[in-house]
Parts: structure tokens; C-alpha cells; sequence
């Protein structure tokens, strides 16, 4: 079993080893009645930190760029990560809450990264009052003296660990089969080398029998070399990756697919059906550049390059090029997400509101009681 | 540019690291704190998805899981406090009666680590008044 298409190393090591390093780390660091040393657990988190790293580096089949931001992101998506892990492992409960704040400020220097200064300011406000009355609520009521259960033990530890990294795996494989796209650019590189080349390999080509030159150039499609074989193959597999994302149209009777769905699937059938012969060469070569093309564009579509004919985002939204730079969003932060937000999300708004409201009583209504001060 | 999956591979470790920690924590407290964590998760997704499209959305929705955000604390914050003064621990297992039927209660076998009392502070007696007998030790 392959836990990744696009891998070289059937076994995936790349998501393997933090998931299991990370997943003993933290089955190893939750709180259990008998003591651990924690030397082990911070051992498994090293390498599994040092695993996740290989993971952003090579398992996304995306360049890293060398700069100033690449930094800033590895240290706060490290701090995040390490902090997540001490705030659900460490016994206090005080410094849980310590933890999270770290958590939250790491968040929000990520959120600055993505260009959204106002959500920082909003998240760190917010969050900053609501921890610190978390943390007065930690001080107030677990002034309890000496060990007790709610901080030295946990529930099912091995279970819980199980599924959340199991999720994890999960989601890990999926963002690399969604967004490695290396098999898919082979794909098209060939494709479009095939298309290119001034004589069609000899690989490709069906061998001609010397016996009957007529019958061969006529009659039917001679079976395939194994090069060709594995050629559609490798355009069936690139196509079934592009086109997962791609829309459908209704059209009258049934769902349609994309019309570049539709010719670059054409263009592997005909290819299957002629079979690859010598007199054939200009047809093989068109229907591999429609191939190439139409890969080319649907991954486009995939990765935000090449932009959807009919995509229905209302224009208050939409941020503007600036600089002919496209996709940036620009300083105007605040007043585009105003904007937005009273606009196309009022009712949204609204609802919040009404939402907060109710919370507020409901809270009052739940801890406003004072019987209990005689008692 | 760091790319999107980056960034989305985050929001994965900060919510699974948020399920582990709602699922396995007995202090009320903490359970809460996950879930806040599994919300930050989310949250990073939706603005990395907001600068990928190059529009606002994401970033607004991400507004309204703060506003969603700050109701949960305030009514779980009231509710852990109804809940510690009726059993004066923040333990979440003390309500395992309310348990499904037919679910065999969590027992606590082995016991927690006992921790050294500490030696009570000597009281030393006033001065000018002839000690007791007990206050005579530290004489």
C-alpha cells in the first residue's frame, strides 16, 4: 500500500515520524498517577519536531523561499506547536493557561504573516482579556491543597492520542495528495515533451510487422509498447488529480464536467484507441499537447493561477491587485474587512450580536445564583 | 511565500493537539482550554484560505469564531463555577453519573503519588508568659 502517490518512499516517512513520535510524546507526557520521567517524552517530541520539519520541507512538494519570512513562520509554527503540546501535558493547570496565551500570541503572529493585521489586534485583545480571566478562575478554584484527580490523571490517554493523531495522519496525507503536485507536473512535462519532440520515440511506437504493412496501417489498433502503456496511465493518473477539484456545470440532463476535463479525457481515449504507430505521429502529437494544455489549465484552476470563468464572489470582497501584483492583500486591511463584513456578511452581524446577547444572560442566569452562601 | 499547505498543516497539529486535550483532560479548565485551541486551529485555516483567494471572507468568519469564541467562555465559565460549588473540584469524572445506561463507571485504581506532609511552623511562645508543655520542645 502506497500512503502517498506522489512519494517516492512507499512508507511515507516524512508524515510517519511525527506522527508516531509526536503521538508517543504526548501519550507519554499526559498526566498518569505514577510519575514518568519526562526526559523520554521530550526525546520522541524532538524528533518528532525534527520529522515535522522534513514534512514542511520536502513532504509538500513546495520551495521553501529563503527569507526573512520563512523564518518568522518555522518560529512561530514551532512555538505554537510546542506550547499546544506543554498546555495539554503539563499537570498545572495554571500553566495550561499560561501555555494557551503562548499559543494564541503564535497564532497571531501567523495571522500577521497572512496579512491580516486587524484579526491580530482582535485575537490578542480578546483572547488576552478572556485568558486572564481564565487564569483568575484557575487561581481562584483550584487553590486545592495537594495532588488531586482532576490535574494527576487523565482520561484514556492511549485512546485519545490514538485518534487525535490518527486525524492528524489524516490530514496530513491529504494535504500532501492534495497539494504535491510533482506527479502531476511529470505528467505534463512528458505530455508536453512528446507533443515537442521532432520524432516520436521509438519506445512509443507499436513495433510494425513486416508481414502485412497494409493491414497494419489500416486495421485495428496494434497492442501498446509498455512505454505508451504506461504513458496513459501516467495521463489517467494526473487527470484523476487535476480534476477532482474542478467544478461541474449542470447542464440539461445530467452533470457535466469541465470542458478541459472533457478534452483531455478525449485526448487519452483516442490516444488508447489509435495506437501509437508510425503514421499516426501527427495526431499522437496534437492529442498529447491537448493533453499538456489542458493539464496546464486545470491545475491552474487548482492552485488560484488561472481563474474560474464563472466563480460568484460578490465584488466588496475582492481585493484589488495593487501594483499589478495580483493576489496581495493590501494595507487597507481594516477598512476592506469593514467593508466586507457590512456588507455582504450584515445579517452575519446581526445574528452575532443577538448571539453575545444571550450568552451574556445566559451566563448571569446560570452563575448568578447565591443560595449557596449560607450553606 | 510560504505557501497555503503550510499553514493549513498548522491549523491540523493545533486542532488535533485541541481533540487530544478535550478528550483526555479531567480538569475542567484544560477541556476548555483544548477546545479554545481546536478553535484557533480552525481559525488559522480560515485566513490562510483568505489570503489564498486574495478576498476578506475567510478573515470575517474568522471575526465571528472570536465572537462564538467569547459567548462558549463566558457561559462555560459560569457553568464550571456551578459546577465547583456543588462538589468542590474541578474533576470532570466526578459527573460521570450523568453517563449513558449501561456504561460501567471509571474507577480509579491506582493511587495518586502521596506527597510529605510538611512539619507544621514551630510556634514559639510569647515572651514573658512561662510555656506549655507542647511549646516547651522549642524551648
Amino acid at each position: 500500500m502506497t500512503l502517498l502517490a506522489d512519494s517516492r518512499d512507499p512508507l511515507n516517512w516524512t508524515v510517519l515520524v511525527p506522527v508516531l513520535a509526536g503521538g508517543f510524546a504526548v501519550w507519554y507526557l499526559l498526566p498518569t498517577a505514577r510519575k514518568r520521567p519526562w526526559v523520554f517524552g521530550a526525546l520522541a517530541g524532538l524528533i518528532a519536531l525534527a520529522g515535522l520539519v522534513a514534512f514542511f520541507v520536502r513532504g509538500l512538494g513546495q520551495q521553501i523561499p529563503e527569507t526573512v519570512e520563512a523564518g518568522l513562520f518555522f518560529g512561530f509554527a514551532g512555538l505554537a506547536i510546542v506550547f499546544g503540546i506543554l498546555m495539554i501535558t503539563v499537570r498545572n493547570p495554571a500553566r495550561s493557561a499560561l501555555s494557551f496565551a503562548v499559543v494564541v500570541l503564535s497564532t497571531c503572529g501567523l495571522f500577521l504573516l497572512l496579512a491580516a493585521p486587524f484579526l491580530t489586534a482582535a485575537t490578542v485583545i480578546i483572547y488576552a482579556g478572556a485568558i486572564i480571566v481564565t487564569f483568575l478562575f484557575v487561581i481562584m478554584l483550584s487553590q486545592q491543597e495537594g495532588p488531586s484527580n482532576a490535574n494527576l490523571r487523565s482520561r484514556e490517554p492511549g485512546l485519545a492520542t490514538a485518534a487525535g493523531f490518527i486525524l492528524l495522519a489524516t490530514f496530513l496525507v491529504g494535504l500532501q495528495r492534495v497539494y504535491d503536485w510533482r506527479s502531476v507536473d511529470t505528467a505534463i512535462e512528458h505530455a508536453s515533451a512528446l507533443a515537442r519532440a521532432d520524432q516520436i520515440p521509438q519506445e512509443y511506437l507499436s513495433p510494425r510487422p513486416q508481414a502485412d504493412l497494409e493491414n497494419f496501417n489500416s486495421g485495428p489498433p496494434p497492442p501498446l509498447t509498455p512505454r505508451a502503456e504506461a504513458f496513459l496511465a501516467e495521463m489517467r493518473a494526473a487527470l484523476d488529480r487535476v480534476k477532482v477539484a474542478v467544478p461541474r456545470r449542470e447542464g440539461d440532463r445530467r452533470v457535466m464536467e469541465h470542458r478541459s476535463v472533457q478534452d483531455v479525457e478525449h485526448a487519452i481515449n483516442s490516444l488508447a484507441a489509435l495506437g501509437f504507430r508510425q503514421h499516426d505521429a501527427e495526431d499522437i502529437q496534437t492529442s498529447s499537447q491537448t493533453i499538456a494544455d489542458g493539464l496546464r489549465q486545470l491545475k491552474g484552476l487548482r492552485d488560484g493561477t488561472a481563474a474560474f470563468d464563472d466563480l460568484t464572489v460578490s465584488e466588496h470582497g475582492v481585493v484589488k491587485p495593487v501594483d499589478g501584483e495580483p493576489r496581495r492583500l493590501p494595507a487597507a486591511n481594516v477598512s476592506a474587512v469593514g467593508r466586507t463584513l457590512f456588507t455582504d456578511h450584515l445579517l452575519a452581524v446581526e445574528l452575532a450580536g443577538t448571539l453575545l446577547l444571550v450568552a451574556t444572560v445566559g451566563a448571569i442566569a446560570i452563575a448568578g445564583g447565591r443560595r449557596e452562601r449560607q450553606a | 511565500m510560504i505557501s497555503l499547505p503550510h499553514y493549513l498543516a498548522v491549523g491540523a497539529i493545533l486542532f488535533s493537539l485541541g481533540l487530544i486535550g478535550f478528550l483526555s483532560r479531567r480538569n475542567l479548565i484544560v477541556m476548555f482550554l483544548s477546545a479554545e485551541m481546536m478553535l484557533q486551529g480552525v481559525a488559522l485555516n480560515f485566513v490562510a484560505f483568505s489570503r489564498h483567494h486574495g478576498n476578506l471572507h475567510g478573515q470575517v468568519f474568522t471575526l465571528f469564531v472570536i465572537a462564538v469564541a467569547a459567548c462558549e467562555a463566558g457561559i462555560a465559565l459560569a457553568l464550571f463555577l456551578t459546577l465547583y460549588r456543588r462538589k468542590r473540584s474541578l474533576d470532570v469524572s466526578l459527573w460521570q453519573d450523568l453517563r449513558e445506561p449501561g456504561l460501567d463507571p471509571t474507577v480509579d485504581t491506582e493511587p495518586l503519588p502521596a506527597v510529605p506532609r510538611e512539619e507544621p511552623l514551630p510556634r514559639l511562645p510569647p515572651a514573658g508568659v512561662e510555656p506549655t508543655k507542647e511549646e516547651r520542645q522549642y524551648v
